[in-house]
């Protein structure tokens, strides 16, 4: 497991996870055969990289806080099951699967991560980083939910 | 056809008009209640698909009704209309007993009366803008009965007119997909003179009303009359004819076709991606209602039969659910249920379809979820685990979505299980016509209010453009289509230049 030995490593990672998705998106772009779709999925890599700036001003000393109220969880995507990432047909209701999972993993990552850790500070930034990622995965529950739920 | 401002003012200013405005005070009609459709008991409904529930006014009840209609100056709900009929001018028609030319008013902007009377939402379009609502808080005039009642008694004295046509211009015109968005503008571009052809994939013209609407809400007898009305008037229909399949746009430009109208509706089931869903015994409301409306198999020796059983389960809240249930029931099953994830004040179906559903004894299980399809041991469907949901608090949208209550769920038995959870656009045009801009959800990009595409000579209107919505604003697509596709192809074709 991943050890973190500063606040700055704990953010250092949240911004690589963010290069990361941004990445994945990039490349699902890539694979798709539908212009629309490739669109989506770029729109969905810039989303990830928006990310970061914000937590670049958190390493540069900027305040922030962990707000007390819980971000709402549809729980839309738990139920749901896996979407095959290597298809180049992805449709968009599978697109925002595969992102309200994406997002919910992060989710619990940073969740998980809060509870382990011992020390206050560091735990803050999970928290932190946790309530990013449940607005993140609200954005698209809230889509999923208005787009594809409309006669459920 | 005119339809300014001043013509509507006009033509409520003609002497008959003027007659029945003097004939009867205000308040006489005000003090009228709103007639009651008569119903078939639900008892004796549910014993056939084929029985309508609703039996149609009589030509007394009519009259009574369209004498509450106020001939208002300024007639709001013909802006409810998508279609815009002249409302006050055809109902002032039945109440002085010219019910002919009662329908033949409906015709002049409709070319499906019949059936927009039987299963257009009134309730949220011309009559929610009645005076009646607007004004005096009161039920609005029965426009809807009025409109079947009008459109039937003309069916039934067997007097059809044919609406005026235009001189043959000889342009021929594609449309592709016969469900009321194609017809609608089939109908309006064979009245302005060109040479229209309809082809159906399907064995059956009617596309939506035909395999999605069961007779029990719309006979397919009703929808016959209103597309041989089309014929009459000159429009050709070629069945079992896949555009994009069988032959390609290019090669019906090839054959001499100058502009294309695509109104191939929503035929892509959605389903809802959770565990078990691939069992057998779980369908889409389109397969269920399609071998049902169109193939017969509530008939005992059909050929194509469906699979029916004493627990059916429906997911979703839409008329498409409402219908495949109330099927289900008709079918024998012993216990039909409606399974929603929301609360029924957000059931997107209509009021009176969950009326009759309540009446014929479907049960409704709403703020629950289908969460796993679970499966005997061969692999059909025996059980249904649900998940029981509660409103949030309203969002900043204003909305309240459902949220899964923690810990609380439950097993539903179910032999079959219909999905009724949307639809998406039917991919083989927008996937096989290049240079056609398609949106993320499918559906075909057009110019707003012109349903013209990124292909110049290419309309597209209703659900492939929509994505899944009403029968009346699919065939307001296919006017606003027609319209406009005039004014591209006169400008072309035809040296002509025309006002927009």
């Amino acid at each position: 497991m991943k050890e973190f030995n500063s606040l700055d490593d704990i953010l250092d990672f949240a911004i690589n996870e963010e290069q990361m998705a941004a990445d994945f998106y990039t490349d699902l772009a890539a694979k798709m055969q539908n212009q629309e779709m490739k669109e989506i999925f770029e729109q969905y890599a810039l989303e990830e990289i928006g990310h970061r700036p914000k937590l670049e001003a958190i390493k540069k000393g900027k305040q922030y806080k962990v707000a007390e109220d819980k971000i709402v969880d549809l729980k839309i995507g738990d139920y749901l099951i896996d979407v095959d990432a290597e298809k180049t047909n992805i449709t968009y209701q599978e697109a925002l699967i595969l992102a309200m999972k994406k997002e919910k993993a992060a989710f619990k990552l940073y969740n998980d991560l809060a509870t382990i850790t011992t020390d206050m500070a560091s735990k803050k930034v999970f928290l932190m980083l946790a309530q990013e990622e449940a607005k993140h995965k609200l954005r698209f529950e809230i889509e999923y939910d208005n787009n594809i739920l409309t006669e459920n | 056809m005119e339809r300014s401002e001043e013509y509507i003012k006009n033509e409520r200013k003609k002497e008959w008009r003027v007659e029945l405005q003097k004939k009867t005070k205000a308040k006489d009609r005000m003090s009228i209640e709103r007639v009651h459709m008569t119903e078939r008991a639900p008892e004796d409904r549910i014993k056939s698909q084929r029985i309508e529930v609703n039996k149609g006014l009589t030509a007394e009840e009519a009259m009574v009704e369209a004498t509450r209609c106020m001939d208002c100056v300024n007639p709001t709900c013909m802006e409810g209309c998508p279609v815009s009929i002249n409302i006050p001018k055809f109902i002032k028609n039945i109440e002085r007993g010219d019910f002919l030319q009662a329908a033949s008013v409906l015709k002049e902007t409709s070319a499906l009366p019949a059936v927009c009377g039987r299963v257009c939402p009134q309730e949220i379009q011309c009559e929610q803008r009645c005076f009646y609502v607007e004004k005096l808080h009161q039920p609005a005039v029965a426009i809807g009965y009025l409109e079947r009642f009008a459109a039937d008694f003309e069916r039934e004295s067997g007097k059809i007119s044919v609406p005026q046509l235009a001189e043959s211009n000889g342009i021929k015109i594609a449309v592709i997909g016969s469900g009321p968005s194609g017809l609608s503008f089939a109908g309006d571009m064979v009245k302005l003179g060109y040479d229209v052809t309809v082809f159906e994939a399907l064995h059956e013209i009617g596309g939506v009303l035909k395999y999605g609407i069961p007779e029990f809400r719309l006979p397919n007898a009703v929808v016959d009359v209103e597309i041989n009305n089309l014929r009459r008037m000159g429009v050709k229909f070629i069945t079992n004819f896949i555009v994009g399949q069988t032959e390609s746009l290019d090669d019906l430009k090839k054959e001499g076709f100058k502009a294309f109208y695509v109104g191939s509706g929503a035929g892509l089931p959605r389903f809802m991606n959770i565990p078990g869903e691939n069992s057998n015994g779980i369908l889409s409301s389109n397969e269920y209602l399609t071998r049902v409306n169109l193939m017969g198999a509530d008939a005992e020796d059909s050929d194509t039969p469906v699979l029916r059983g004493k627990n059916i389960v429906v997911v979703g809240g839409g008329n498409t659910a409402m219908d495949s249930v109330r099927t289900a029931k008709r079918l024998g099953a012993e216990k039909a249920m409606i399974v929603y994830r929301r609360s029924e004040e957000e059931m997107p179906a209509r009021i009176e379809e969950v009326h009759h559903a309540k009446q014929e004894g479907i049960e409704f299980s709403t703020l629950t979820n289908p969460i796993e399809y679970i499966a005997d041991e061969n692999g059909r469907v025996k059980q249904v685990r649900v998940q029981k949901m509660k409103l949030g608090e309203p969002d900043a949208s204003g909305r309240r979505r459902p949220i899964p209550i923690e810990g609380f769920e439950y097993i539903i038995d179910a032999t079959v299980v219909v999905v009724a959870v949307g639809v998406s656009p039917n991919p083989l045009i927008p996937n096989s016509v290049e240079g056609l801009d398609v949106s993320r959800w499918g559906t075909i990009e057009v110019v707003k209010d012109k349903m013209q595409s990124s292909i110049p000579e290419v309309f597209a209107g209703g659900d492939i453009v929509r994505g899944g919505a009403t029968v009346i604003l699919a065939m307001g697509d296919g006017r606003k289509a027609a319209a406009n596709m005039n004014i591209y192809l006169k400008e072309k074709y035809l040296s002509q230049k025309v006002e927009n």
